[in-house]
């Protein structure tokens, strides 16, 4: 019997770890939904490089305080990435989820799933999977803004290109990790207030 | 009653297809309709994809829903393509994002619609471990699929709750809204979860052997139409890409 509860603290991902991600994904895509679902308005496209991980850090701090295992903030950021693709945002942000999860995953890691400044800084790193939303913008731009065009009509892709030109590309990668580390300060905090009361973190 | 995403009990009456069948449907249509890949040479195809849900939904005896979601469609495809060369300004603003949105997001969702409300968790299981995917994948995305009505129905309770208490938009606490509405719905979301990860621990998710499936999977008839169109769809679209 004591060796099954040493063994369930090892690095195997087990049922329940499984079922916490699953869970934390949900909670994660409904909170960013709420402000993803502003972006067909045309200045909020460039503001979900702001708004989504600085919101998104509260859940992804909370869930931290679970996944204490390797791999399974790869398998919340390929979810996340997978569903995201579904629900018609280009493939970029299947690759992207995929990618900056495992760094995040490495991130925390490297500080034994117990270091603070690494939390924030994988936070940080977790966050620019959202990137891979506006990816469509600057890889394939002209034929994206044709196919824009076909379904919204010129008035719409003008102004959209004018908010969303080339060299904003560098700026939204940054935004998407400053603001994500930001984000993770305020999961922080949040957790630190509400959470931890709550007997949740 | 509750509302379910993955439905608990197997459908009943009309046409049985594969859960994969529908999974590909769900891709190709989210591909080539709602992320709109593809670009003009998928003018036509388009909507005969978003015909498909239709169908699927006269299938298995929803033709209420079929009705509304045809007509639904109709509407917002004619006003694309009448209103919007002659409307600018405000206007064209309003109709653009009204039929546009539809236009791009009904068809995927009548589709997803479809596919959950038809199909079992145990189904769902039963075709993604045919496909041999790994359930480190499968476990938490079927957890997706029980649990998102869960944490959209907190959400609303909590909203109704908000509302009552005066910290809404353009109220007297609106500073407050992203405090008072995120952490109630993840607490709650989260103490709900730690339940439902219980509950399916103890009907043995986390042991180390194999799981079994009594369900039926396999390919029929209607399945093999489906496929049909997928891959003319894709074969379209790739023969388009190169012919340009």
């Amino acid at each position: 019997m004591a060796k099954d509860v040493t063994q369930k603290v090892s690095n195997h991902i087990g049922g329940k770890d499984l079922i916490t991600v699953g869970i934390y994904t949900v909670i994660y895509i409904v909170i960013i939904g709420i402000f993803g679902a502003l972006s067909f308005i045309p200045i909020f496209i460039p503001l979900t490089a702001v708004f989504c991980p600085l919101i998104g850090g509260i859940p992804f701090m909370l869930y931290v305080t679970k996944a204490k295992k390797f791999g399974m903030t790869t398998i919340m950021g390929t979810l996340i990435g997978v569903l995201m693709f579904v629900m018609g945002m280009g493939y970029w942000v299947a690759i992207t989820g995929l990618v900056f999860g495992l760094i995040a995953d490495l991130v925390l890691k490297s500080g034994k799933y117990q270091s603070a400044k690494r939390t924030i800084l994988a936070c940080g790193f977790f966050s620019m999977w959202e990137f891979g939303n506006l990816m469509p913008f600057f890889v394939g731009r002209e034929a994206y803004l044709a196919q824009l065009q076909e379904g919204y009509g010129a008035e719409y892709v003008s102004t959209v290109s004018s908010y969303m030109p080339m060299w904003i590309l560098p700026i939204l990668l940054i935004a998407t990790f400053i603001f994500g580390l930001l984000g993770g300060l305020i999961g922080k905090a949040i957790c630190k207030k509400h959470f931890k009361r709550a007997g949740i973190a | 009653m509750r509302r379910e995403f993955l439905s608990s009990e197997q459908q009943k009456k009309g046409i049985h297809f594969d859960p994969r069948t529908k999974l590909l449907l769900i891709l190709i249509i989210s591909v080539f309709v709602l992320g709109g890949a593809g670009g003009n040479a998928m003018y036509f195809l388009r909507p005969v994809l978003s015909l498909v849900p239709f169908a699927m939904l006269i299938s298995v005896g929803r033709g209420f829903h079929a009705a509304l979601y045809i007509i639904a469609y109709t509407v917002c495809y004619v006003a694309q393509l009448i209103l919007l060369p002659i409307l600018t300004g405000f206007t064209n603003f309003l109709v653009l994002i009204l039929a546009g949105t539809f236009c791009r997001f009904l068809p995927g969702f009548i589709i997803a619609y479809f596919v959950v409300t038809t199909t079992t968790v145990s189904e769902f299981m039963a075709g993604m471990e045919r496909m041999h995917m790994p359930s480190k994948i499968t476990i938490p995305l079927s957890v997706v699929f029980r649990f998102a009505p869960t944490v959209l129905e907190e959400a609303a309770s909590i909203n109704d709750a908000m509302k009552m208490r005066g910290i809404r938009f353009g109220g007297k606490k609106s500073s407050k809204i992203l405090e008072y509405r995120l952490i109630p719905m993840i607490t709650c979301s989260v103490k709900i979860g730690e339940e439902l990860s219980a509950a399916a621990l103890t009907r043995g998710l986390g042991a180390p052997l194999k799981r079994t499936n009594i369900c039926e999977i396999g390919f029929h008839f209607p399945d093999v139409i489906i496929f049909i169109l997928c891959g003319v769809t894709v074969a379209w679209a790739i023969f388009s890409a190169f012919s340009i």
